[in-house]
């Protein structure tokens, strides 16, 4: 919180420092200009001033970037000895050199008092700046013009620029505090989308059997019986209406799978389906082993759903329109081994990633706390050993 | 079934080019806040023009009133001001009760309201042949922009600041003598009219700027309290309209509307809404907080780039998030107009080993930070202070630009 604050902090000082330089160097110009009219000052005066207009300028530029007090002295400084050059030196100033004073002493030089509004101490050497300032132009300028116009301009300009200090001040803390309201509403949003997103990502069930209805569709849903077909769907539109109106339903049974919510699930009901959904898309799957297996219904949902990616697989890739799934089990595991005779690749050549082999098969069953090996060459058929703990 | 002629249907697929996408997204959020932006603060900054102007305008009037016997015929000076009075007045009124903002029309009144000033004051002391030094609400008039200078665009201030500036420089043209004792003063007046809405927005826009920046980070913060592994601002909205479109679609089916066998449009809709729901299932997995923190941000997007394989990042704590983020908003945000190649990567990873720390034992992580175009003089003292709440860090140079190696203290997620 403190980091934030000195952030702001920073910024308000940055917003300060450039205002206070493009409102000094501006005026800085156009007095300039007024005392570079030709009599305004006298010649040798003029001369002398030029370089310190050089230095108020290059001290402005770097009250820009700068906070610190030294610039500050050298325009407040600089300035002065622009006023004093111009009053002392020669017949003092005419109605144009006048004018330019006016223009340094309760613009230009005034621009400082815009970065000195910020701390207590920054304010005290405001104070004693405009007393010096206005002491000595008031003096200087007395024999050329009365003290009462001078004094109203320069408190003028003062109060100008001081209010344009404080007001600034005050209004990034202001923008700060309502920006930190953005945040936090902000903050309260993405955890709300988080959360939402966990919802519905954890509806993996019904997800898997709603992407694989609509893998039969997207296959224009030949080979599979339109009224099976159009029950699927009507169940699945069913359970992505519980989800959209804030359940988190669970497939209890569809055409596709017959996945179980209790704690423990029977294999061999479900690898049925399985097989069901694959010879409807033109993959003949064989079981052998071991038909019921008592699972854990999570670590079911894993194995079987890394099961079905693996013989996608085999489906997409091989070449071949048969595959072979082992199941076998001790006392720990329960391990499927996926076969098939088909064209194989080498395992160096194909990434895993674009098979989706890490994402949908190792990851899957990773959580909970399974894993997966790979077997396969060119030309002899690919082999993959799925393991569940029990 | 032949495959080659079925749309590609991407079960298992990897897809490029996503993570581009998101950001536009993720930008797309931002942006929507971006209305509220406008107005953030501004209005306090308007207030305080009013009260600039106001002090201007009394100065201008008790200076009027003291040259009261010098003018031939004050009343047309004194109209001047009873319209400028009239048109500040209503503009301020207006502005605050309508909303921060205002109308063309409106916007057209208030110059015409300005215009009328400038006119009558320059009637009235036509005869004088000195505008500079006896001008008064005609240099107010021109200050007067200021009270809209945060109501619109910068263009039209600077448009209308131009042209009262040339009228008043074309009257004291033709009116007034050019001799050098009086030039001085002419060029005093024409400077005082022009220069203050000029400058006023060039503060406006400063602010503005200041604004963004701040709302731009207040929003990249929220990632510090994310997750591990997060899903974007708009994941779960996305992932609910491909809920709802596969709902739609497998409804129409159910219930006949679609007839089967599905026609190939279709179907290569019902493949690519399997594709896309496959890919933001998984979505969410792969992408931590800091990838998150960088495309959704426009200022940190724009010059900072991430590689983190090992998705590391997400095991930062929030303190060590919030020293990361504050360092490259530090090295990135100093980017004034001198720097455009600014540029900061952000290395994370390969964890190199665990170390035993009195917490237990921890990961270390090494970040790796280099830029182009951040001599390491130029770098805010801030920014050691916030590397330093990331980990132990050494500085150096390479290719005369900053670079850092954190060597960052994580928890293990396998302890947990």
């Amino acid at each position: 919180m403190t980091s934030t604050m000195d952030l702001i902090a920073k910024e308000r000082d940055r917003l300060l420092q450039r205002t206070a330089r493009v409102y000094g160097l501006s005026f800085t110009v156009v007095s300039l200009l007024c005392l570079s009219i030709p009599g305004s000052i006298d010649g040798l005066a003029y001369a002398l001033a030029l370089p310190l207009y050089g230095l108020v300028g290059f001290a402005q530029a770097r009250l820009g970037v700068s906070r610190s007090l030294v610039w500050v002295a050298v325009i407040v400084l600089g300035g002065l000895g622009i006023i004093a050059l111009a009053c002392l030196v020669g017949a003092g100033p005419g109605p144009s050199g006048v004018s330019g004073i006016a223009q340094l002493a309760a613009a230009s030089i005034a621009s400082v008092a815009i970065v000195l509004t910020t701390e207590v101490h920054r304010r005290v050497v405001l104070g004693a700046v405009f007393v010096l300032v206005a002491g000595t132009e008031v003096t200087l300028l007395a024999p050329h013009q009365s003290p009462l116009p001078t004094l109203a301009l320069l408190v003028l300009g003062w109060t100008l620029s001081t209010v344009i200090g404080f007001w600034i001040s005050a209004a990034v803390p202001q923008a700060a505090r309502r920006i930190a309201q953005i945040g936090r509403a902000h903050r309260a949003e993405r955890h709300a989308s988080e959360t939402e997103a966990q919802r519905r990502q954890g509806a993996r069930l019904l997800h898997d059997t709603v992407l694989a209805t609509l893998t039969l569709l997207a296959h224009s849903g030949v080979g599979v019986a339109p009224e099976a077909l159009r029950q699927q769907a009507a169940d699945d539109a069913r359970l992505l209406r519980q989800l959209r109106l804030g359940a988190t339903p669970t497939p209890q049974s569809s055409g596709e799978y017959n996945l179980e919510t209790d704690d423990e699930a029977v294999l061999g009901t479900t690898l049925e389906s399985v097989k069901q959904r694959f010879g409807r898309m033109g993959l003949e799957v064989s079981w052998h082993g071991t038909g019921q297996v008592l699972l854990p219904s999570h670590v079911l949902d894993a194995f079987l759903l890394a099961l079905a990616e693996c013989l996608e697989n085999v489906r997409r890739h091989s070449g071949v329109t048969e595959a072979h799934v082992t199941i076998t089990d001790d006392e720990n595991t329960v391990r499927a081994m996926v076969t098939d005779a088909g064209v194989g690749f080498d395992i160096e050549d194909v990434d895993a990633a674009r098979l989706g082999f890490k994402e949908s098969v190792v990851g899957r069953l990773q959580e909970v706390g399974g894993k997966a090996r790979l077997f396969s060459s060119k030309g002899s058929g690919t082999t993959v050993v799925l393991e569940v703990p029990r | 079934m032949s495959t080659s002629t079925l749309p590609d249907e991407s079960t298992l697929g990897v897809v490029l080019g996503r993570g581009r996408r998101r950001a536009e997204a993720t930008r797309r959020v931002i942006r929507e806040v971006a209305p509220r932006r406008a107005s953030l603060g501004t209005g306090f900054i308007g207030v305080g023009a009013a009260v600039v102007v106001g002090l201007r305008a009394i100065y201008g009037f008790v200076w009027f009133l003291s040259q009261w016997n010098e003018y031939p015929d004050p009343l047309p000076a004194l109209g001047a001001w009873v319209v400028l009075a009239g048109v500040l007045l209503a503009t301020v009124i207006t502005a605050r009760v309508g909303g921060e903002q205002l109308p063309d029309w409106l916007f057209a009144l208030f110059v015409g309201g300005l215009f009328t000033a400038l006119v009558l004051d320059l009637w009235a002391i036509w005869p004088l042949h000195d505008i500079g030094r006896n001008a008064t609400a005609a240099v107010t008039a021109g200050m007067a922009l200021l009270v809209v200078v945060t109501l619109r665009r910068a263009r039209d201030i600077l448009i209308i600041d131009g042209v009262l500036g040339l009228t008043l420089a074309g009257a004291i043209v033709l009116n007034s003598s050019l001799a050098p004792e009086d030039l001085g003063p002419q060029i005093t007046s024409l400077a005082f009219a022009v220069l203050p809405a000029a400058i006023g927005v060039v503060v406006v826009r400063g602010f503005r700027r200041l604004v963004q920046v701040e709302l731009d980070r207040v929003l990249v913060q929220s990632t510090v309290q994310a997750p591990r592994f997060a899903v974007g601002m708009l994941a779960s909205e996305e992932l609910a309209r491909l809920d709802l479109a596969a709902e739609e679609l497998l409804e129409a089916i159910a219930n006949g509307r679609t007839k089967l066998p599905l026609g190939p449009k279709t179907a290569s809709s019902a493949a690519s809404l399997a594709t896309e729901l496959r890919l933001h299932l998984i979505e969410g997995r792969r992408e931590t907080w800091l990838y998150h923190a960088i495309t959704e941000s426009d200022f940190l997007g724009k010059s900072v780039t991430l590689v983190d394989k090992g998705s590391l990042a997400g095991l930062l704590d929030p303190q060590q998030r919030d020293g990361l983020l504050s360092t490259v908003w530090l090295l990135v945000s100093d980017t004034t107009k001198n720097h455009p190649t600014r540029t900061v990567q952000i290395t994370v990873g390969p964890a190199t080993g665990s170390v035993e720390t009195p917490n237990g034992r921890r990961i270390d992580v090494p970040i790796v930070i280099t830029t182009t175009g951040v001599p390491r003089n130029r770098v805010d003292p801030a920014t050691w202070e916030a590397i330093r709440r990331v980990g132990q860090y050494a500085d150096s140079t390479q290719n005369s630009s900053l670079r850092v190696d954190v060597h960052c203290l994580v928890a293990n997620p396998a302890d947990h």
